[in-house]
Formats: structure tokens, C-alpha cells, sequence
């Protein structure tokens, strides 16, 4: 499988800050790929770069196949709208409907009315007075009706309703079935669209955490449950992502996975051994500052069975 | 070229900014200058007149009203529009010549039309009872060559000046504009220091083109700057 999106060693640093620390992760063809993290761990920053918006201080960036920075035949293959998109002064959603398609050679404008309908997004109201919801919905009336190759969608859930999200992920899925194309995802309603990943890459403090096929997330991380005593003991000596404690019990989500001599440990203790959901991987990786002397991107390519962990 | 044609495009999007609000300035401002010829009517003043005409040819209302508009669609055509551009998958370099090409388009239309509107105010007699709106000096005094010369590089000039005070914003915020205003007001007060010993000589030697000249050198600056600070501008 070739892949659509590829980033190698990519720093980016503006002055004294650094947003992405060596980010290296490939993005297959026709992948639905989550990009998952805390505010401010560097989402946004990849995504800027993948669509050439911005450019990174050292690192090698290639959008399907080649340099996306000021590359006209490549860019017209991307689609990203920020979650803080700016429009132009005085614009309306008609003036953003006729002029996208001169942009994006495969627009579509049935799933654009289609959408602009079902997210009832207001004709005469200027953009700049939408609510966040609204501007949401003019974000994914960009992304999907674009049809681009590569479609970058930024929190494309900020403000929407239930509703809204629903026909989102409908329409989503509809259309990627009829045009595959690869597309990348970030949000932080990750129990609601986890089941649209085929793949899951989680990012904290500028540096990937985590780049594995979405069945095989289980694989990354299991959590103990129980006495403190007992969680103490079990969790000695193991890489410890996240800690939750209530007077006498404890909590932990540990990297990795729960090897046989631990899960009979943890029989005796009386301590429950489970399998790490996608929520809890992200807010294990964003608990803390990561350590380095750990592998710091976990890669399964391959869907795995979750071996010796008992749910 | 795609890219560009795509991006002369986006700043047309917006039509009526471009055709109908430049009209309707020239609107007002004619509204303006009707009402204050009224006001010399009654104050005795007589139509017609060598006086009448000295004076009503002097009114620059015309070029102060147009731009003021015309530098802040300058700033709007990069400042809230570069953004949006590159989230449609423009590239910088289609950006900054997309716009520069509609700069262009947007110059020779109002050139055209005030052109024309100067041309039916010599035809009606200046509108049947001496109203001077467009047949002043400052728009070439009823020489049409001169007058679309002065009104294309003028609006092309406002537009560019403003295109690189958007730019200056994009890529430095705030601090972008304030350093090219120092900047200009220095230069501007530095120029006046090294002439002014030889203003009289200066004044005396003025011909009309070197204004043309320093349109063209404004202009070109102005894109040029535009383009150097929008290369390595980022969208965050």
C-alpha cells in the first residue's frame, strides 16, 4: 500500500517554542486516519504542514508523492479548512459555494447542497457573524464536497449538534465509499468517531505517541484496576502512562502489554486487567511529559489479536 | 496560470466591492460637490465664471474620497482574503500575481468609468448648470488620456499600498504595518531634509510625469514587498 501522506523527522519550532519535535508517520491511501491529542500538542501544526500552509524548520514533508510547499498540481489535491478559518470580509455562504469549485477540480455540488441543507446553514447571515456550529458546517461542506484526494478536517465537530454530527459522519462515510480518498481527522469527540478510523495517530507536546491500525490500538496499552496495594505491586517497574486514585483503590494505564506473569499476579491480588479504549490511550499519552527513554512511536501495522490481556 | 485565473477570481467573487461601491463613493462624492456648488450659488457666486471654474476645478474631493476605499481594499484583498486563498489551495505565488492582476482589472474599470462620467459632465455642460465633479485638475482638467493615466496608476497605486500593509500584517501582526509606516515616514522626512534647500529649483523644474514616475516606482515597490513578505507568510 502506497502512502498518501508522509512525514519524516519534522521539527517546527517558532522562536523559542516547539510545536512538533521529530513527528515521523506515514498516512496509507485511502485511509480514514484520526489525529488525536490534547489542545496545543501539535494537530493543527501537522496538518498546516501537510497542506503546505505552513512549512517545517527542518524535516521532509510529501503529499502524495511530492513536496506539497507552493506546489500547485498538489495542492489542488488537498483540502484543509482550519477550525479558526478566516473568510473574507463581507462574505456570504453563496460567495463561498461558487467560488470553491474553481479550486477544487473534484467538487461536488450535490454534497455540497446536501449538506448545506442538512446543517440548515444560513444564506443571507455574513460568515463572520456564524456561531461556531455554523462555521463547523461550512468547514465540511469545504472538505467533503472538495472530494480532494487528501482532505484535512480540523475539529470538524466544534459546535455542531448531535444531529449535525450524525448526517456528518453519514455523509462522510457515503461519499468515501463512492470517492475513497485518503482522509485525516482530528477531534476531541474521539468516542464518537472512533468507529470511522482505520488508523489512529495521537500526538502530545509535538511528538507522535502513538501510529497504529485502529483495531490494534489495544495493543498499545491495558489498564489495573484495584486495591492500591495491589496496583502498586503490579505496576512496579512498568511503564506508567497514567495514574487515578480514590481513597484505597487505584487506577493506572501502563504502555505496552500485560504479559502472563502479571495477569496471574494480578488473579491472586484480586486486581482487574483491561484492555486500554482509544479515550484512554489519548488521555494516558496527554497525562504527562513523555519519557524518553521510551519508544516514543509505537507502530502496529497490523491488526493483532490482544493477546494476554483479559478484559 | 490556473491558479492565478482561480485567484482573480476569489477577489471578483465579491462583485459588488469591486464594481458597485467604487460607484456609489463616486456617488456621494458628486452629491457632496453639487451641494457645496449650491452653497457658493447662494453665496453669490455665479456659474460660469472665470472664478466659478477656477475654483470648482481645484476640488480634489473626488481622489480623496476614492482612496481612502481603495487602500483599505487593498489591505482587505490580502489581509482577510490570503488566508481563505490558501485554504482553497492557492499558492503564494498564484496569490500575490492573482492579485496584482485584479488590482489591475479593478484600476482600469473605475479608470473607465470616471472617464466616462467626465466626459458626459463636458458634454451636458457640466450636468446643465456648471457642476465641476470630474472635469477638475486633479482628474487631468478634461484631457481624457491624462485623466485615465492618472486615475489607472492612482487606484493601482492605493491598491498596492495597501496590498503591502495586509501583507506586513499577515506575516508580523501588528508590528508589520507600524515598521512600514516608520519606515515611509522616515524616508519621507529624510527626502524633504536633502530637498528642501532646493525646493524653489525643485518646484520649478516639476513636470507633471514625474508623478507618473513615481507612481510606477510606488507600485512596483509595494508589489514587490507585498511578495516578499507573503513568500515566506504562514497561515496560523
Amino acid at each position: 500500500m502506497t502512502n498518501a501522506i508522509e512525514l519524516h523527522n519534522i521539527t517546527r519550532t517558532f522562536g523559542r517554542s516547539t510545536a512538533l519535535d521529530g513527528v515521523t508517520v506515514s498516512i496509507p491511501d485511502g485511509s480514514i486516519c484520526g489525529l488525536l491529542g490534547r489542545n496545543g500538542a501539535g494537530k493543527t501544526t501537522i496538518m498546516s504542514i501537510i497542506a503546505g500552509q505552513d512549512r517545517p524548520t527542518s524535516g521532509r514533508v510529501e503529499v502524495l508523492g511530492e513536496r506539497p510547499f507552493e506546489n500547485e498540481a498538489v495542492l489542488s489535491r488537498i483540502s484543509f479548512v482550519r477550525d479558526n478559518q478566516r473568510y473574507p470580509d463581507n462574505y456570504r455562504l453563496h460567495h463561498v459555494l461558487r467560488i470553491a469549485p474553481d479550486f477544487a477540480p473534484n467538487w461536488n455540488a450535490d454534497v455540497a447542497n446536501e449538506l448545506v441543507d442538512g446543517f440548515r446553514i444560513p444564506a443571507r447571515t455574513p460568515i463572520k457573524k456564524f456561531s461556531r456550529g455554523q462555521l463547523s458546517s461550512v468547514a465540511i461542506v469545504l472538505g467533503l464536497a472538495s472530494r480532494a484526494p487528501v482532505t484535512l478536517l480540523d475539529e470538524p465537530y466544534l459546535g455542531l449538534d448531535i444531529t449535525a454530527r450524525a448526517m456528518f459522519h453519514d455523509v462522510l462515510l457515503r461519499d468515501y465509499s463512492e470517492r475513497p480518498r485518503t482522509v485525516l481527522l482530528s477531534t476531541h469527540l474521539i468516542e464518537e468517531s472512533e468507529a470511522l478510523f482505520d488508523r489512529v495517530v495521537i500526538v502530545d507536546q509535538g511528538r507522535i505517541r502513538a501510529d497504529v491500525a485502529s483495531d490494534a490500538t489495544g495493543e498499545l496499552a491495558f489498564t489495573l484496576s484495584g486495591t492500591t496495594d495491589a496496583v502498586d505491586e503490579l505496576s512496579a517497574n512498568q511503564p506508567v502512562l497514567r495514574v487515578h486514585a480514590v481513597t484505597g483503590l487505584k487506577s493506572v494505564t501502563i504502555e505496552g502489554q500485560a504479559d502472563d506473569a502479571l495477569l496471574e499476579r494480578a488473579e491472586q491480588l484480586g486486581a482487574r486487567v483491561g484492555v486500554a479504549s482509544l479515550p484512554d490511550l489519548v488521555v494516558a499519552f496527554g497525562a504527562g511529559t513523555p519519557d524518553s527513554s521510551r519508544p516514543t512511536t509505537p507502530s502496529i501495522s497490523q491488526p493483532a489479536a490482544q493477546k494476554g490481556v483479559r478484559a | 496560470m490556473k491558479a492565478i485565473a482561480s485567484t482573480v477570481k476569489l477577489h471578483l467573487n465579491l462583485r459588488e466591492y469591486t464594481f458597485v461601491v467604487p460607484l456609489s463613493i463616486t456617488g456621494m462624492v458628486a452629491a457632496i460637490s453639487v451641494l457645496i456648488s449650491l452653497i457658493f450659488m447662494r453665496s453669490g457666486s455665479v456659474p460660469g465664471s472665470a472664478e466659478w471654474i477656477y475654483g470648482s476645478q481645484a476640488n480634489p474631493g473626488i481622489l480623496y474620497a476614492l482612496a481612502g476605499f481603495l487602500v483599505y481594499m487593498g489591505v482587505a484583498s490580502v489581509a482577510t482574503t490570503f488566508p481563505f486563498a490558501l485554504s482553497l489551495g492557492a499558492t503564494r505565488r498564484a496569490f500575490v500575481a492573482g492579485t496584482l492582476v485584479w488590482y489591475a482589472i479593478t484600476a482600469a474599470y473605475i479608470a473607465v468609468i470616471l472617464a466616462v462620467l467626465a466626459a458626459i459632465e463636458v458634454a451636458t455642460g457640466h450636468w446643465f448648470a456648471g457642476f465641476y465633479i470630474f472635469d477638475v485638475n486633479v482628474l487631468g482638467a478634461g484631457d481624457t488620456g491624462r485623466l485615465l493615466t492618472i486615475v489607472f496608476l492612482g487606484v493601482l497605486s492605493a491598491l498596492t499600498i495597501g496590498g503591502v500593509f495586509g501583507a506586513a500584517w499577515i506575516r508580523f501582526a501588528a508590528r508589520g504595518p507600524q515598521l512600514i509606516a516608520v519606515g515611509v515616514v522616515l524616508t519621507l522626512a529624510i527626502l524633504t531634509i536633502v530637498i528642501v534647500p532646493e525646493a524653489a529649483a525643485v518646484f520649478a523644474a516639476f513636470r507633471l510625469w514625474w508623478l507618473a514616475v513615481a507612481a510606477g516606482v510606488v507600485i512596483v515597490l509595494a508589489a514587490t514587498g507585498s511578495w516578499l513578505l507573503l513568500r515566506p507568510a504562514i497561515v496560523r
